[in-house]
């Protein structure tokens, strides 16, 4: 019992869960103690580890740039590392498209039903637009000033701006490079002392983690089923077909895409990958977040896959912002559905359009949070679709949040591999078998 | 071809962005340069403010820790605000019988005083509630709010420089009274992260051409607006004023400070601005002194070579209540807006103007615009109406940019001073 590895621990909480909210639905157990004393196990679990996002992300990524010898390494990496989000966020989108276009989910929903939905998130839609029009009404350079924090103080106090505190971890870095080596190895020292008490706060905060997922599973259910589970089971299954084109085209990636990737570049066998990241893609399916799920990825693909650390410090907390392939694949999906449920055609230049937007969303509305529908908002925007359209797909969004988060973390995984192999930065992993 | 140094190439920068700001404002261009040029000027100011705080906090230890005991730091202390003091009310002095001798009031025809006033009434009510706000409190209210209820707190606002400075003597004070040995590691951590920092002004200096050209260029495209004829008009009607302003400045750069400098300290003035040539260019083209600082503190101790627990301390001290600039245009702001409405002062009044600017600009924040809520305090204290805010409102930001050189400047003069005589107090030893 003692042995049982982590990851399988972490999947018996999360069926554990399940099984506890649907016990709890069928048999009518007061929501009230699910959400008074089982919720906050799970908030206290995502909390702690968001705690440690920050200061991980200042350590690791100051020792990583300080330790990476010199500067045009940098530069080259960087351009590699963004290169590679461009492209696999085009992909995702592009994959999305395809699959939204062939099974048509849209046609199959119910004028009723429709009419219903939209009635029902009205307001939802709403504040959306509101945060997307905020977004917009900004200068076009607006987020890049965003990215230049005024006071680094200010930035780290925020977990939503996350860039701020990369951007100002990476010109430390730099400036520690260019001194000399006398100098600063004390800042060095120190830095690299609180990567590793962080790194075991990492392993410390994991032994929770099994207990963590399962409050979060189990709360969730409850929650989602609420008063009424007959009414939120209709609507799920209303919108069956949608919900399954998402989560198919997210399997393609995790199972086609990143495994051309890894084999293309890197000598990782994807089952290998897939075993090593286990237990940060259960994070990330149950948190769905990815800056809370960081600090476990950054462990993962330095211990189990062998990243070196100056490439996971760089490329993780950059995609963890930035690279979102789960999200921008569910914005194709979703343009595409809400256009075809109100009986929109179209043509092929608007679906370009919708994954050139998609990608620079991405980029664009970075420290948002909730970003996911603030971008689908730009996104509908850039094609004249109807905003009010978000209705349709507002009460699916949470479970759907889930997986695409698991898929944006695998993605940034993925993309830390190919930088290293290419890198030559990738030692062959030697602690697979724990 | 070589290199022209930065200077040179920040001067070029300012140049080209006055040139593309006439041209922007002519043409109209003014879409294009918010949305593609100004940006920059953003960022470049956003840079320069990241490096503040913590230089602020490791210059200020490393300054202090350097002392071999704390009775040195009183003397440095003592001086610095003696000397930042003094220079004040010779400022504000200065302001008050440019002001006198010019009586630019007199000559603001009372129909465009009354136009001005119906134009900024917005601007002025907003700023008579945050002086009620700073009025409303007690007299210690300043001594109060030097000291930062949480240190996190305090850090993560710009405008609280003087809480994380008081932080940071502290800090070190409590540094240099612990055993040597315990505190080393802590020391050379400091320094290391202090040699980080100036190596990031250096950094973010390269980009320093481009930021103030896009400043320069952004702030011509901004006041001209949609209506440049307009501009012109207003400058017409103000040109005396402004033009006191900034004859009181020059006479405070070109004969008092030469003065100082070389008297009291060991630089010929010439060589004195030439050494602090970028943090000058910076401080007109940011108008934040706060933002400024990195800059001047590089100067400091990279070309002017004064000793680190001088410019360490005296620096950072400085940008929050020393400002020479801010003394001139508060005192002659205040007469001339007393004058405009026909008001008589006497020589009490006089006395009060003098001594309500330098309380009000060491009281005053490093942030651009601050000093106009100030004014309002003073004018309060003369009896004076707050509404005249209105007519010096529309030509604040050029007189903004150039009141700043005199409050960086005269920190650097201060440093330089208070450096000269602990010199010599270490050879006469």
């Amino acid at each position: 019992m003692k042995k049982l590895p982590l990851h399988t621990k972490i999947l018996i909480g999360l069926v554990l869960g399940l099984a506890f909210g649907i016990a709890s639905i069928q048999l009518g157990w007061s929501a009230e103690f699910t959400v008074n004393y089982i919720k906050p196990i799970g908030t206290i679990f995502v909390k702690s580890l968001k705690m440690i996002a920050v200061p991980l992300i200042l350590a690791s990524l100051i020792i990583g740039v300080a330790n990476i010898g010199d500067i045009s390494k940098l530069s080259r990496m960087g351009g590699k590392t963004l290169m590679i989000f461009l492209i696999t966020t085009v992909i995702s989108t592009s994959i999305g498209l395809v699959l939204v276009n062939t099974f048509k989910p849209g046609k199959q929903l119910p004028l009723e039903t429709r009419e219903n939905l939209m009635s029902l998130y009205n307001s939802t839609a709403a504040d959306k637009a509101n945060v997307a029009a905020g977004i917009k009404s900004g200068t076009p350079l607006q987020p890049l000033i965003d990215i230049v924090p005024e006071n680094i103080i200010a930035a780290a106090t925020d977990n939503s701006a996350m860039l701020q505190v990369v951007f100002f971890a990476i010109i430390v870095g730099i400036a520690l490079l260019q001194i000399p080596k006398k100098k600063g190895e004390t800042v060095v020292k120190f830095f690299d002392g609180l990567n590793d008490v962080i790194i075991k706060l990492v392993e410390y905060i994991m032994i929770i983690a099994p207990y963590g997922v399962f409050a979060l599973i189990a709360s969730l259910i409850v929650e989602i089923a609420g008063d009424d589970p007959q009414k939120a089971w209709e609507l799920l299954t209303a919108l069956l077909w949608y919900s399954l084109t998402v989560i198919g085209g997210l399997f393609v990636m995790m199972l086609v895409v990143y495994p051309i990737m890894l084999k293309f570049f890197s000598k990782i066998k994807f089952l290998d990958f897939f075993k090593g990241m286990r237990p940060a893609m259960l994070l990330g399916f149950s948190t769905s977040s990815s800056s809370a799920t960081l600090p476990v990825t950054m462990e993962l693909v330095e211990k189990k896959l062998g990243v070196s650390e100056e490439v996971s410090s760089f490329v993780l907390p950059l995609g963890a912002t930035i690279n979102m392939n789960g999200t921008s694949l569910y914005q194709g999906v979703a343009a595409i559905f809400i256009a075809q449920a109100l009986g929109l055609d179209l043509s092929i230049g608007s679906q370009i359009m919708i994954v050139l937007t998609a990608t620079l969303a991405a980029v664009g509305s970075a420290g948002v949070p909730g970003a996911g529908m603030v971008m689908l908002v730009i996104v509908l925007e850039s094609v004249g679709i109807p905003t009010a359209g978000i209705a349709l797909i507002v009460a699916p969004d949470r479970i759907l949040d889930m997986v695409r988060t698991m898929v944006n973390l695998t993605g940034d995984a993925a993309v830390a591999v190919v930088v290293a192999a290419t890198e030559g930065e990738l030692t062959h992993p030697k602690d697979l078998e724990d | 071809m070589k290199k022209p140094a930065l200077h040179v190439m920040i001067i070029l920068g300012m140049i080209i962005g006055v040139v593309y700001g006439l041209l922007a404002s002519n043409f109209g261009w003014i879409q294009f340069t918010t949305n593609w040029v100004k940006p920059f000027g953003s960022i470049f100011i956003n840079l320069l403010k990241l490096v503040a705080v913590p230089l602020v906090i490791v210059t200020i230890i490393g300054g202090i820790t350097s002392l071999s005991d704390t009775t040195k730091l009183t003397r440095i202390g003592s001086k610095t605000l003696g000397w930042f003091v003094a220079i004040s009310l010779i400022s504000s002095t200065i302001g008050l019988i440019f002001v006198l001798a010019v009586s630019p009031g007199k000559s603001l025809p009372v129909e465009k005083r009354e136009e001005l006033k119906v134009k900024y009434a917005d601007d002025v009510s907003n700023r008579l509630n945050a002086a009620n706000a700073v009025q409303s409190n007690g007299p210690l209210r300043i001594l109060e709010d030097i000291v930062p209820g949480n240190i996190f707190y305090a850090s993560q606002d710009n405008r609280n420089m003087l809480q994380v400075i008081f932080f940071s003597i502290l800090f070190g004070i409590g540094m240099v009274i612990s055993p040597h040995e315990k505190v080393a590691g802590l020391k050379s951590f400091f320094l290391g992260v202090n040699e980080a920092m100036l190596k990031m002004v250096h950094l973010i200096m390269k980009f320093a051409p481009i930021g103030v050209m896009a400043l320069i260029a952004a702030l011509l495209v901004d006041l001209a607006g949609d209506n440049p004829k307009e501009a012109i008009s207003l400058l017409k009607v103000l040109g005396v004023f402004a033009l006191t302003v900034i004859g009181a400045i020059v006479f405070l750069m070109a004969i008092v400070y030469p003065i100082l400098v070389n008297r009291f300290t060991e630089f010929k003035y010439l060589d004195f601005l030439k050494k602090t040539i970028p943090a000058q260019i910076l401080a007109f083209s940011t108008s934040s002194s706060a933002a400024t600082l990195p800059v001047t503190i590089d100067c400091a101790e990279k070309n002017l070579k004064l000793s680190n627990e001088v410019s360490g301390f005296v620096l950072p001290l400085g940008i929050t209540i020393n400002m020479h600039g801010t003394c001139i245009h508060q005192a002659i702001s205040a007469v001339f807006i007393a004058q405009a409405f026909g008001h008589d002062l006497g020589i009490t009044e006089y006395l009060i103007v003098i001594f309500t600017c330098v309380l009000s600009s060491m009281g005053a924040p490093a942030v651009p615009g601050a000093g106009i809520i100030m004014l309002l305090i003073v004018l309060g204290s003369l009896g004076v109406e707050a509404e005249g805010l209105a007519l010096i409102l529309a030509i604040d930001r050029p007189l903004d940019m150039i009141r700043t050189i005199p409050n960086v400047l005269g920190d650097a003069i201060v440093a330089a001073i208070v450096d000269k005589s602990e010199k010599s107090r270490l050879k006469a030893a």
